[in-house]
């Protein structure tokens, strides 16, 4: 059940040829592969090709009239060992994931696809993660493409040129028998736009049109077949990509007046390029260059005839390359000196080796290239100085006043997230057993490592806190503590870190989050997807779609596991007390706990339609949320502390001799109970009150409810009149 | 080069629908015959990050070149950028997406607060008007106003709101109808039109005008109304006029939590400070002392809980904030968790102390006490909540009210008798740290006793010492800050 359905969208993927396709670039991927006459796509999700997934997952009917098979991989590891289809077979297949750290994940697969080499195109797209937006650490997918001899595609982010390099990338892996990457910028992704469709292809060979079974013993990735395979890459796949490349024209050549000049960027970057172009007056928006552009639309392998072509009789180009290490400058200086060209290349030297070539960054830079040049003058429109002073029009003081005042705003636990008690047990938990170092992982429960919790201080990688943790669990003052989700334990946590914790003796905590899906990247449905949450892959799918789900407390005790609890996250006592067995006890081995509840966001969903039936139905419903009490309240937003939940916030203190902010609970609260269950526990204050609204009264209810307001009232009169006699 | 894009930024914080306005604004620019290319940063904007979205509008050519259109926002080229929050649109500006030459910002002036200043121990709520005079200063235009409330009004959400200010502000070349129809267009929503159409108009009357700024007007001691009055108000009249209103409010809280001698005695104690405070010419040290010397009075025990739960407004007030609808039924439940503490504190001071120190009596009550749930709409509870109002009538022989008095008196001493007005006045914001109750409550005041300690020990003599353990004790929900600055360590490690 993903957060964001696509039911609607995915009615596109049909249009036809000559159709005019407006969507976003997601979407136009999935086009694209459609178009391309796959046999097998697959992936796993994270940002930003969520989407793709859901896409693809909401899109399975037109998949199955078509015969294309999908997959919901379990990892990255499980999508890349997809592509072995296409070893032997004319199957084209697409993977997509999150990048590099999918990529990493992947890579063992990878590598051994790319040795075999590949009969059927096979494309992994993937979602680069970098820059602004990003979730993780700044790397590129590139080292991968160049370790492995697969070919990186980087298109030009206008739908056209990215469905139509889609449909390129296929034969150019097929023209060279080599996996390809299909690289997809963060702002790429979500791009909206337009193309003309053309129809969609069904694959050769699918369930009805099976391929008969082969044997290539020299595609096997053990000697001695491996060596060959690497001089294949080199002496044949290499030379067959490049000439496809220079046949094909898959880079672009934009020709301009000042010949002297060139600029050498990934297509990914031109729209960037252009602007800045267009900025300096040396551009029209329609692409017309003053400047001639040679666009790498295959970021890799580089082809070195096309760079000596573009440079000759160039007295400099600037490459425009993001992140590092400058690989495609180290290659064009390369090729260059190859063919002894004396043409200077500007590029990190003048353009930040880290970080995204945004607009700012890329007008500067173009605006350098330019001045550095010893010939003809250009006018520029804007003069250095200008593109600088562009950076900021705020004085010092007032930068110096907004860094003070305004307030960090990083993603955190949505309203009524099931995590949130969990976190708010272990910070009480932390005050009475001192503090602790616990091992985080990825997922929404990574948000714990920011305020108000404050908890986690490692991050290692999707499903691997617990690995993490058995490197200084010897050294702590306390049982090593892990906290790990669900989507993380069934991707990589049960086999690295249970089985491998119980393998070795760690007499640690494992706290597993299970709230259903795999929330963070947009509530997918993962394995151990439990009723009642019929359990369903969008909103719009009326019935349960998985029969058998898979249990984590099963494959725990299968990995090995003696000492597992399953408690309601919701339950904060139950949680506190659990948590502190669980450190202090004497029996030996791992303690694991499964942390019970389901992601909000998608209860939400689920409950909201449900909820507004049974109200028109005229059943009786409780619709609960809460309440500060502003009376009681004195201002010291220990309850914030302990929840940081949206829907708990501060408004002005109705009382004229309080200063500070009352707690407030905003309309938006879903009455999940945490805030009542902290005061509680951490025995914080009288003010919360739970409100449940009754829909439907039955006759019983209106009855007593009666029989209360008769009782208040001659108690209420009488407090009314004491309370004008006691006004100054 | 005539064909330039217009540019826009969306900021918006995750989940408010800026996908949604974004989609409406591409819709309304496709029937215009404009093109317009979005792209956003939507990985964190589930879970209330802050988030961008960024569009570039062009009108389409006949000859149907295909424009090349950025997917960055760059400073100093943006026309038109849009923020549903005021301190996004202070984020705007220091990212420099605001430009004074070219750039019109169209922002709601609410808040909708971060974490830092939600979760302060005292105010963290940053400085609005700052970022609206540097949003009037840094941007062409400012048309601002509170789409927050606007929207709430028609019972819809912000996405709408903000695409009639859009419209309204007549900065993009589109009709007022087209956006309209869009609005209209799916699920036919006659909140979001009516959200559309206020939001349109309001964004045309604000804009260039300057907020007002709401001055409060000056207090003025009212008429009595009671015989309370008659003998109160004549006192208070006889203070500067400047403590006029903390006064009224203090004696009003203090006859309500007690009796006319308490308010009396605390009035008293205000003309010590104004004596102390005259030499100064202003009341400003009187005024502060007076404030937190009224609120600690009325300090919160078990009695005055149950009194303010069984006022008889309490239910309106509940209802408006939870939306009920008129007649329908509510359930209350409140979370309480009285410990010994509380117990004794209501209890007559031998009692109570014999209570606190005796172990059997003390695991006794704690297993009747503990966690309570409390459906405060219930006859019953509301029995026992006038129960426990009423123990008010003895309060001045309860524990608590020896326990706190103790405590008040010893800060209110130090205040009068600080060597400096500046020491002085330092010791009277430090009342300011009196809040909370159980754990926290006694973490505070012990804190707020130790800097009394220090100053009476004469270990703590200036206010800038005063006021560096005040922060750290009100920067930390713990007291390690707090103990540090109490008695720095020495350079060894900590072990």
């Amino acid at each position: 059940m993903a957060e964001r359905s696509f039911a609607q969208e995915v009615m596109k993927l049909r249009a036809g040829a000559g159709e005019v396709f407006k969507g976003e670039g997601i979407l136009a991927i999935t086009k694209a592969l459609l178009q391309s006459g796959v046999s097998y796509v697959g992936g796993y999700q994270g940002s930003p090709i969520s989407h793709l997934m859901d896409v693809l997952n909401d899109a399975q009917g037109i998949l199955g009239e078509l015969g294309v098979h999908f997959e919901a991989n379990g990892s990255e590891a499980t999508a890349a060992a997809m592509l072995s289809a296409s070893i032997n077979y004319p199957l084209r297949g697409a993977v997509t994931w999150k990048s590099t750290v999918g990529t990493n994940v992947a890579s063992d697969a990878l590598s051994n696809v790319a040795s075999s080499g590949v009969t059927g195109g096979a494309m992994v797209i993937v979602g680069e993660d970098y820059g602004e937006g990003s979730s993780i650490m700044q790397e590129r997918t590139y080292a991968f493409a160049m370790k492995a001899q697969m070919w990186l595609l980087d298109p030009r982010p206008n739908l056209t040129s990215m469905v139509d390099t889609v449909e390129k990338g296929f034969e150019l892996s097929e023209a060279s028998n080599t996996p390809i990457f299909y690289m997809m910028r963060i702002r790429g992704c979500h791009v909206t736009g337009e193309f003309v469709a053309r129809d969609n292809v069904a694959p050769a060979f699918n369930k009805t049109h099976p391929v008969s079974p082969q044997r290539e013993p020299e595609k096997i990735i053990l000697p001695p077949f491996v060596y060959a395979q690497e001089r294949e890459k080199i002496q044949h796949r290499l030379p067959a990509a490049i000439d496809f490349i220079q046949r094909e024209r898959l880079n672009e050549f934009f020709s301009g007046m000042h010949e002297h000049l060139g600029i050498i960027t990934c297509g990914g970057s031109y729209n960037t390029v252009i602007r800045a172009l267009e900025r300096q007056g040396l551009a029209d928006i329609y692409g017309n260059v003053d400047i001639p552009i040679y666009c790498l639309n295959v970021a890799y392998p580089l082809v070195p005839e096309e760079l000596v072509e573009f440079c000759s009789g160039k007295e400099q180009v600037l490459v425009l390359e993001e992140g590092q290490p400058e690989y495609i400058e180290q290659g064009i200086q390369t090729a260059l000196r190859r063919a002894d060209l004396q043409t200077r290349v500007y590029g990190k030297d003048i353009m930040p080796m880290a970080g995204e070539y945004t607009g700012q960054v890329m007008l500067e830079g173009m605006t350098r290239f330019v001045l550095a040049s010893k010939r003809a003058h250009i006018p520029l429109a804007l003069s250095l100085e200008d593109v600088l002073a562009l950076e900021t029009p705020l004085s010092q003081d007032d930068i110096a006043a907004l860094m003070e005042e305004l307030p960090p705003r990083p993603a955190g636990l949505c309203t009524g997230c099931p995590e949130r008690p969990i976190f708010s047990a272990v910070k009480q938990l932390q005050e009475e057993l001192g503090p602790f170092h616990i091992s985080s992982d990825i997922g929404c429960h990574s948000f714990a490592t920011a305020a108000p919790f404050n908890l986690g201080n490692t991050i290692m990688g999707y499903g691997l806190s617990l690995a993490s943790s058995s490197a200084m669990r010897h050294t702590l003052p306390h049982k090593a503590i892990s906290i790990m989700g669900d989507g993380g334990f069934w991707h990589n946590g049960l086999t690295s870190g249970v089985t491998s914790a119980v393998f070795n003796g760690h007499d640690g905590l494992l706290v597993v989050i299970d709230n259903g899906y795999s929330a963070a990247t947009g509530g997918q449905d993962i394995p151990s997807l439990v009723q009642p949450n019929l359990i369903a892959s969008t909103i719009d799918a009326e019935l349960p779609k998985r029969h058998e789900w898979q249990s984590i407390e099963a494959a725990c005790r299968g990995a090995g596991v003696k000492w597992i609890r399953t408690i309601s996250s919701y339950n904060i006592d139950a949680m506190k007390r659990t948590l502190r067995e669980a450190l202090t006890t004497a029996a030996p081995g791992l303690k694991v706990i499964i942390a019970e509840g389901e992601c909000m966001l998608n209860r939400q969903r689920r409950v909201k339609p449900l909820l507004k039936k049974a109200i028109a139905e005229g059943k009786r419903v409780d619709r609960a949320r809460f309440y500060v009490d502003p009376e009681t309240c004195t201002g010291d937003h220990g309850c914030v502390r302990l929840s940081g939940c949206p829907s708990l916030t501060i408004k002005d203190n109705p009382d004229p001799l309080r200063i500070d902010p009352v707690s407030y609970v905003d309309n938006s609260c879903v009455g999940c109970g945490v805030c009542g269950t902290n005061a509680h526990s951490a025995v914080l204050c009288p003010s919360f009150a739970r409100i449940d609204l009754v829909h439907n009264p039955t006759r019983f209810d209106t009855w007593k409810a009666q029989w209360r307001q008769r009782f208040s009232q001659w108690w209420r009169e009488r407090d009314r009149r004491r309370w004008v006699a006691s006004r100054l | 080069m005539s064909n330039r894009p217009i540019t826009m930024l969306i900021a918006a914080l995750g989940g408010e629908g800026g996908g949604v306005l974004t989609n409406w604004l591409i819709e309304v620019a496709d029937r215009s015959g404009w093109l317009c290319q979005s792209t956003s940063l939507a990985g964190v904007a589930q879970r209330t990050g802050a988030t961008i979205y960024y569009l570039e509008f062009i009108r389409r050519e006949d000859a149907g070149a295909d424009p090349v259109l950025s997917l960055f926002p760059s400073q100093g080229d943006i026309d038109i950028a849009v923020t549903s929050e005021i301190a996004e649109a202070g984020r705007m500006l220091s990212r420099g997406f605001v430009s004074p030459k070219r750039t019109t910002l169209i922002s709601s002036d609410h808040r909708v607060f971060g974490i830092t200043e939600k979760s302060a121990i005292t105010d963290g709520a940053i400085d609005t008007p700052m970022l609206i005079e540097l949003a009037e200063r840094y941007s062409k235009r400012f048309v601002s106003f509170n789409v927050d409330t606007l929207v709430k009004r028609h019972g819809t959400v912000i996405s709408a709101g903000l695409l009639g200010a859009i419209a309204g502000a007549g900065v993009l070349p589109f009709d007022k109808a087209i956006f309209a129809e869009i609005v209209a267009g799916n699920g036919a929503s006659t909140a979001n039109m009516a959200a559309f159409e206020d939001s349109f108009l309001t964004a045309q009357r604000h804009d260039g005008i300057p907020l007002e700024g709401d001055e409060p007007a000056p207090f003025i001691l009212p008429e009595p109304s009671s015989e309370l009055g008659a003998t109160l108000l004549p006192q208070i009249a006889a203070l500067p006029p400047a403590i006029h209103e903390v006064c009224y409010h203090g004696a009003q809280r203090l006859v309500d939590y007690q009796d006319l001698s308490y308010a009396q005695q605390f009035l008293v104690r205000v003309v010590r400070l104004v004596e102390r405070d005259s030499a100064a010419g202003h009341y400003e040290l009187t005024s502060e002392a007076a404030r937190w010397l009224a609120l600690w009075m009325a300090f919160e025990d078990v009695p005055r809980v149950a009194q303010l739960k069984l006022r008889p407004e309490r239910e309106a007030s509940i209802r408006e904030e939870v939306k009920a609808a008129p007649n329908q039924l509510l359930k209350v439940t409140e979370f309480f968790h009285p410990r010994v503490e509380e117990v004794a504190a209501m209890l007559p001071t031998p009692i109570g102390r014999w209570l606190v120190n005796s172990a059997i009596s003390r695991r006794l009550l704690t297993a009747v006490l503990g966690p309570r749930k409390l459906r405060t709409d219930t006859i019953a509870t509301q029995l026992v909540l006038r129960g426990l109002a009423s123990v008010r009538h003895w309060r001045r022989a309860t524990l608590g009210f020896y326990l706190e008095h103790q405590m008040i008196d010893r800060w209110f001493n130090a205040v009068i008798g600080a060597s400096d007005d500046a020491l002085a006045l330092a010791l009277a914001d430090c009342g300011r740290m009196v809040k909370g109750y159980g754990a926290t409550r006694h973490r505070t005041t012990t804190q707020l006793m130790a800097i009394i300690g220090g100053v009476e020990g004469g270990g703590v003599s200036t206010s800038e010492q005063v006021r560096k353990l005040y922060s750290a004790a009100m920067t930390q929900p713990d007291d390690q800050l707090f103990q540090i600055a109490l008695s720095p360590p020495n350079k060894s490690f900590m072990v």
